[in-house]
């Protein structure tokens, strides 16, 4: 037990002998995990946002004006497993909503006095990717007419999201990679400067992880601060990012469960400390079995 | 612990020989000053018993315990049994007086009330009480080695290597610099003085061993300096 209080002391000294280099290190490890944050939180909007979109994606089968083949077609689409609801929609249905939509021009479609709106099969699709082969089949039913659906858009859509995370990850890639450079030097050099003191602590016989662990210890407390600072950080850029997107752009849908932003800031400072532990006891432990090494 | 050299060559590169062919037997409790003139190789030989060096040739047995063959964790733990006051001193330029003594019992895990008391005893016996919150550069050359004599000894060690241990001395304070030593090896320590310093080994008279371009060319009970006939 006193061991682990001189480790600690040890490492309080390490930290403010060299409070510039371990500010650096610090802001830089802030900056990294903000980074890394940044590209979550971009991709779980894209696909959240997908999410959205592919559940309001409707596909519209038009058919011959006979309520035998409505009920055929509906039947049939009921069938699939990627379909989420199926509902048959009359002319006069189509009508109604022509009118809703349209408000006092409406009077115009009440001058004909035929209806002349087909009526249709509505059929929700579960995924976007579904969507094409149910269009396929359903096309080639001669009881339908003509089928109409958003999937271009969608399929774009997904695309995008996937573009978008395989983007993030070479962004994640990047960011861990410097961020462990960084903290490797950072504690190599710290190493380095106090090469003849560990030489002499080795020689009065104290243990390498005696040595090693205000190293390993100080990379640590440099990972994971920066990783908690930037979570912080993260959590209220996020706030207002929302809010002011929200207030320009009022119909884009974006995720604001607080449950999912802190999630992610528990796994920034989890990344903090193991990416904190590894490289700082990489670079100590190396340096330490060479200034150990009898000549 | 008795420490035994079998046939120890140290020789560094390309070609500079350091010592050659040393035998020599040290006891459990002995006192023994190594002698001999500037570069004959005295600290290359306590080099070798904490090694900080591997003989090129030969063995070191410290405490019947071939030390080529320790794992560093064991290594650690016969260092910690050496006490070593080295010529350089190696006082650590970031930490207190006090904490250069402190430390050495701390990488040991002793607990911190046994330090404070120890390093304080040590601290009062060296007279550096009144030093012991100055940095090793705000202290005199005498003061520092003082303190790197009470750093080897804070741990009570079963050996004591002491490389020139009066070297910044005055007379007065390296007869009682000498004094202490004695007493610690009074009380069972063996220890080994690298010297120079005629006038002690001359007034407290221990076994001799002297040393010429590496090589053992006396080994002598209760020996001078040097031998008549040098005069
Ligand atoms: N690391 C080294 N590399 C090369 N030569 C060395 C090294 N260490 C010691 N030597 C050489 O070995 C010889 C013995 O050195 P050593 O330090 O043991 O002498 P010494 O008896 O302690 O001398 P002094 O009384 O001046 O302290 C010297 O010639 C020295 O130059
Ligand atoms: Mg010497």
């Amino acid at each position: 037990m006193a061991t682990f209080r001189y480790i600690l002391r040890d490492t309080w000294r390490l930290l403010s002998r060299h409070w510039g280099l371990s500010l650096l290190t610090l802001l830089t490890s802030v900056a990294v995990f903000f980074l890394v944050g940044v590209s979550f939180l971009f991709v779980l909007n894209t696909r959240y946002l997908v999410a959205t979109v592919e559940g309001d994606l409707v596909v519209q089968a038009y058919v011959v004006n006979s309520p035998e083949a409505l009920e055929t077609v509906a039947r049939k689409a009921s069938t699939y497993d990627s379909v989420s609801s199926v509902r048959i929609v009359t002319s006069d249905e189509a009508l109604e909503r022509l009118r809703a939509r349209l408000g006092k021009q409406a009077e115009a479609v009440s001058l004909l006095d035929e209806n002349p709106l087909p009526p249709s099969v509505e059929i929700q699709v579960k995924r976007a990717v579904f969507a094409s082969v149910i269009v396929r089949e359903l096309i080639s039913m001669p009881e339908v007419e003509d089928v109409v659906y958003a999937g271009a858009v969608v399929e774009r859509l997904e695309r995008i999201s996937s573009f978008v995370a395989r983007l993030s990850l070479v962004i994640l890639f990047i960011s861990m990679a410097s961020a462990s450079l960084v903290l490797f030097n950072t504690i190599r050099i710290s190493a380095y400067g106090r090469k003849e003191e560990i030489n002499t602590m080795l020689l009065v016989g104290a243990t390498r992880n005696f040595v090693i662990f205000p190293y390993v210890f100080q990379g640590v407390i440099l990972g994971t601060c920066g990783a908690l600072i930037s979570a912080v950080f993260l959590w209220f850029s996020y706030g207002f990012a929302i809010e002011t997107l929200q207030r320009s752009l009022p119909f884009l849908d974006l995720l604001t469960d607080p449950g999912v932003i802190l999630r992610l800031g528990a796994v920034l400072v989890s990344a903090g400390v193991a990416v904190g532990w590894i490289c700082s006891w990489l670079a100590a432990s190396r340096f330490i079995r060479l200034a150990s090494r009898s000549h | 612990m008795e420490i035994r050299f079998a046939g120890v060559t140290k020789q560094f590169p390309p070609d500079i020989v350091a010592i050659q062919d040393i035998f020599l037997t040290i006891s459990k409790g002995e006192f023994v000053y190594l002698v001999g003139p500037t570069g004959s190789g005295k600290t290359t030989i306590l080099r070798t018993v904490t090694r900080e060096l591997l003989p090129t040739k030969g063995q070191v047995t410290v405490g019947d315990v071939n030390i080529r063959k320790m794992s560093s964790y064991d290594l650690a733990y016969l260092r910690r049994d050496i006490g070593v006051v080295f010529q350089d001193f190696r006082l650590l330029p970031s930490l207190t007086v006090y904490e250069n003594i402190a430390f050495v019992q701390e990488d040991i895990g002793v607990p911190p009330a046994d330090v404070k008391k120890r390093t304080n005893d040590v601290l009062d016996r060296l007279g550096l009480w009144r030093r012991r919150f100055l940095y090793p550069e705000q202290i005199s050359g005498g003061e520092q080695q003082r303190a790197a004599i009470g750093r080897a000894i804070a741990n009570s060690p079963s050996v004591l290597l002491a490389d020139e241990p009066t070297g910044n001395l005055d007379i007065h304070t390296a007869e009682e610099i000498m004094q202490l030593l004695l007493s610690i090896n009074a009380s069972g320590t063996t220890v080994v003085v690298a010297t120079h310093n005629q006038h002690i080994v001359d007034a407290y008279k221990q076994r001799v061993v002297e040393l010429r371009k590496g090589r053992i060319v006396r080994d002598e009970k209760k020996g001078r300096y040097e031998v008549d006939g040098d005069l």
